[in-house]
This record gives structure tokens, sequence and C-alpha cells, in this order.
């Protein structure tokens, strides 16, 4: 498999804290791949590199052979980057169809004049964007709340709104950034099968995420970082018997997934 | 398909309530007959489109502007300069003062992108005061506070085989603005219900967010400037013809806390809120006349309390209403509450 996304010694200081130092990755396409570290580690601000939130200082990063750095956050959704956010960004206000359907900017052929007076290219639009919102939030099992508020939903459904939301960009790489944080175990298990139907449907997913149990589950393949810095990088198995990682983790959260 | 993408693909109907609208304004001055109230009537279809501009902007965009009174001299200015001073036709000139006012809100646009919330309240409020400051400065061309006057109405329409439509009696003109604040009504509905409508909803929203769906968060601030400096400048037109002079003191920073008052008193973010807002707020100075000297303490007090037990506006308040008294006609119906 090729590389779709490649990062090559990337670097962000905030101040006089060393975010990330210098980190190489490459990730295949059609895969899931998890990124782990403890906290403080750089994953977030990983994170927030790749998709254009903040620059590097640093470093190169190629998506599907295109240079990626200088580009802002919103131009690479157009070139087929999505995220969701740690911190739930929902559009609390409006409800889960409209949070949807702002997903789906980029998409819109409508000749301009018909955004004022809506002719029959507006309404095949119209028709076809509320379809797929309706059907995107059938994927995260939210559709019988579609016309409800955004806000008002539990703390998982947000999480997987956020998705859907984020799913309606028509992603190549979709990058989430703890999707199972706050989630019981069903809602994981959820969450679970729904990033393996994702890759199916040929989309390369990055996760970085805490819950080792989900990682090691789903991941083809997992990256650790730790105070910036790369520590290991393996398939699953590998990763959890490998003592540098197992020290990074102080043997807490991460015995657990061993023990699962 | 099944009942859940039925609901989602349904669409308001809307025409009863344009049709209800064409009688209304139809009514209006035939209701209010005298010259006194035909005239408070052109100036509420003014202010309606004045607030219906600054909505964009704030209730559906979520971006604090304080300068709409500038937008609203610019049109008035630009319209009967090119008029007086260079003997343009009323109409053209009006056009190319829409024009002036939507690349001036272009402009304001770049401090939107780069400042928020407070901030550009300020950086807008700042905008409105240079602008009368220049309205005052520049006296060769807008005569200063002496200000300029014996503006005509606008001149009479002749259409082959019709009457001719004369502007000098105001319950015409009273139809010409209202008219066009109706056009611009549905044309900003449109908009609004539109996929630009739900950007500039995700803008309001979250931007950062927005940007993560590929959201030009600065492209799309800029485009509802212009759209909204465009339309308050489309009331400008209007407003020197109505009055017969134009003074500075016209566009002072307090019509800007006006417009920001009827955006909310009526209830941002919706489009027939700010309507209401203008209706309410250029009517109740009219209704209060019989409290004399204190009739704009009355006033104040009034919009103290609609914002204090009305935080959505009136409109939020009546259809809280309605669902109440709708909810408790439905549990007894149906036996249970929820």
């Amino acid at each position: 498999m090729s590389a779709l996304l490649e990062a090559k010694e990337l670097r962000k200081s905030f101040g006089g804290v060393k975010a990330v130092q210098g980190i190489s990755l490459s990730i295949p396409e059609h895969s899931i791949y998890a990124v782990i570290g403890p906290n403080g580690a750089g994953k977030s601000t990983m994170m927030n590199l790749l998709s254009g939130t903040y620059q590097p200082d640093a470093g190169e990063l190629l998506f599907a052979g295109r240079q990626l750095a200088g580009l802002p956050a919103h131009q690479r959704v157009r070139l087929g980057l999505a995220r969701t956010f740690q911190k739930i960004r929902l559009f609390k206000q409006l409800s889960l169809l409209d949070n949807v359907l702002a997903g789906f900017h980029i998409h819109h052929k409508v000749p301009a004049w018909q955004y004022l007076i809506p002719g029959a290219a507006f309404w095949r639009d119209w028709t076809h964007c509320r379809e797929q919102g309706m059907a995107l939030l059938e994927f995260v099992g939210l559709a019988d709340l579609a016309m409800q508020r955004a806000g008002s939903l539990a703390y998982g459904q947000q999480r997987m709104l956020e998705i859907a939301r984020a799913m309606a960009t028509g992603p190549r790489l979709f990058m989430l950034d703890e999707p199972a944080a706050g989630l019981n175990s069903v809602e994981v298990g959820f969450l679970l099968q729904r990033l393996k139907d994702m890759r199916e449907r040929g989309i390369t997913v990055v996760v970085v995420e805490h819950n080792m149990d989900l990682v090691m589950k789903v991941a083809d393949h997992v990256f650790v970082m730790d105070r910036g810095e790369y520590l290991f990088e393996g398939a699953p198995r590998e990763v959890q018997n490998n003592p540098k990682v197992i020290e990074a983790y102080l043997g807490g959260e991460f015995t657990g997934g061993l023990d699962s | 398909m099944s009942r859940r993408v039925a609901d989602a693909l349904s669409r308001p109907v809307r025409w009863p309530a344009f049709l209800g609208a064409l009688v209304v304004i139809a009514l209006l001055p035939m209701v209010l007959g005298t010259p006194y109230w035909r005239g408070i009537l052109v100036v509420c279809a003014m202010n309606v489109l004045l607030a219906m501009s600054l909505n964009l902007v704030i209730g559906y965009t979520g971006q604090l502007s304080l300068g709409q009174s500038g937008f609203f001299a610019i049109g008035a200015y630009v319209t009967t300069v090119l008029l007086k001073s260079y003997g343009w036709n009323f109409w053209l000139a009006g056009v190319a003062a829409v024009l002036a006012a939507g690349l001036v809100g272009l402009l304001l646009a770049a401090f939107a992108a780069r400042l928020r919330g407070h901030y550009l309240g300020i950086a807008s409020l700042g905008f409105a005061v240079i602008v009368y400051q220049i309205l005052i400065n520049w006296e060769s061309v807008t005569k200063g506070v002496r200000g300029i006057y014996g503006i005509m109405p606008p001149p009479p329409i002749r259409l082959p085989g019709l009457p001719e439509i004369s502007f000098g009696n105001q319950a015409t003109l009273f139809y010409l603005v209202a008219g066009i604040a109706l056009c611009v009504y549905v044309i900003l509905d449109n908009l609004v219900r539109s996929p630009i409508g739900e950007t500039l909803r995700a803008i309001r929203e979250d931007e950062i967010s927005a940007a993560s769906l590929g959201v030009n968060g600065a492209r799309w601030k800029a485009f509802s400037f212009g759209v909204s400096a465009a339309i308050a400048g489309l009331a400008g037109c209007f407003y020197p013809g109505f009055v017969g002079t134009l003074v500075p003191d016209a566009f002072g920073i307090v019509e800007s806390f006006t417009m920001l008052a009827m955006v909310i008193v009526g209830g941002m973010g919706t489009m027939i809120g700010p309507v209401i807002g203008a209706v309410v707020l250029t009517f109740l100075p009219e209704v209060l006349r019989g409290f004399g000297d204190f009739r704009l303490i009355v006033y104040g007090l009034a919009l103290t309390l609609v914002v204090l037990f009305m935080p959505g506006g009136i409109l939020q308040a009546w259809q809280i209403l309605t669902a109440r008294l709708r909810g408790t006609e439905a549990s007894e119906s149906t036996g249970g509450g929820r």
C-alpha cells in the first residue's frame, strides 16, 4: 500500500514548549492508523498540524504527493482531509441535520443566481444533500433525532454527530481526535464498527486515542509518541509488547488494554 | 423513502405569507390615511430594510456590527450628490449608491477577518464615526452641517399604456419602498435557507469548526458584510427624497444602535423577527406621544423590559407563548404531558 499522507521532520513549538520535535510518519492508504501516547505527548498538536489548524515551524507534509505546508485548514478539506475535535465543536443551536448539511459546503454545484431564486439545479442539490445527510445520520445511528437541536444530545451522540458532519465533506483521509473519550462501552463498540466500515468504504482513518482497548482492536498500524518525540511504531501486538511503550505508560492505562 | 427522510425533504409553504404581506402593504396607507401617518409608514419601510440588512451580519453570520448607519449614510449621500451635483438619473444614482455601500462593506469585512466579538463591534463603530466625520468635514461635496436642501422624491415612472406613477405623495412612495423591502425579504429568505445560509450559520456557531468543513470564514464574512451594506445603502437611496433635506446628524451612531435594537427586540437570526422589531420601534415612539416629555423614558424602559424578559426577542416570546397554549391543549387531549 502506498502512503496517502507523509510527514517529514515536523516541528512545532509554543513559546518554550516543544510540542512536536521532528516527527516523521507515513500513513498508508485504506488503513486505520492510530497515534497514541501519554498525556502531553503532542498527539493533538500533531493532529492540528496535519489538519492545518496549526502551521509547522519546520518540516514537510505531503498528501497524495501534494505539499500541504502553508495551506490553511479550509483548503485542505477540498483535497480530502477531514477531522473531528478532541473537545467537541458542534453547531449547538442548529439541528442535527443542519449540522451535517453544513458539511456539504464544498460539494454544492448550483449556479450562483439560484441561491437567490431557486431553480431546478438548486432543488436537485437540496434534495440530494438532505438524502445524503439523512444517510450519514443513519450511519452514526442518529437519524431518528435529525430535527432536534445538536446541543440537546447526550455526550456520546454528540461525538457521533461530529463524525457524521465531517464525513459529509467526503474525505479521503479522516482524522478523529480521541473519538472514544467519554463514551460508554456500548458506544465504543459501535464506534469501533463504524471505523471499520469507513475503512471498507475506502477512507483512510487516523485515530488519536487514549482508549487502548479500541486501538488494539481496530488499528492496522500504531504510532507511539512521548513528550513530542517518536517512541515506537508497528502493529498493535508489537506495540503492546514493547518495553519502552509500557514504561512510557507506567503500566497504568496500558495494562488495561493488555488484559482485554 | 422512509418517513424520516420525507420529513427532511418537506418544504415550507411560503406563498400564503407572501400574499398576506402584499395585502397588508396595499391596505396600510388606506388604514393610516393622514399624511403624517403615511410618512411614518415610509420611515417604517426603510427601517425594515435596515433591520433586515443588519440581521444578516449579526443574526445569521454572528458578527457584531455597529457601523450600519455608515452604510445608510453612503446610500443617501451618494444618491443625492450624483443627483444634485452631477445631474444623474435617480435610478442610476441609486444603483451606484447601492454598489458603493456594498464595496465599502467589503472593506469593513477586511477588519472582520481579523477581529471578533466586541473588538469587531468597536472597529465597526469607529467606521460609523469616520463616515459621520467625513460628512461633516468634506464640505465641498456634502455641504457639511449646513446640509443639502430641496431634494425631490424619486421621479415618476412612465410605462407605455399605463397611467404615470408619481412618488410625490407618500402613499406611492410607501408602496415603492415597501415593495422593494418585500422583494429583499423574499430574496434574503431564499438565501438564508440555501447552502449559503447554512455556511453563514456555521460561521456564527463556530468558525474553527466551519473551517474544518472547508469554509473560508474571511470570504463568507466579506460576502455577508457586502450584501448587508448594499441593502442598507438601498434604504439610504430613498431617505433624502422622502425628507427633502440631507444633514449628517441623521446618520449618527445612535442610528446604528437603533437598528441593533430593532434586530434584538424583534428576534435576531430569524427573517421575520427584525421586521417585527422595526415596526414596533418605529411606531412605539409615536404611540407614546401621549406621555409628552416622558416619552423617551418610557421608550427606553420598554426596550429594557423586552430584552430582560424576552431574551430571544418578541418573535421567540410569541412562539413560546403559542407553544405553551398548544402544549396545554395537546396534553388535555392526549391525557398526559411529556
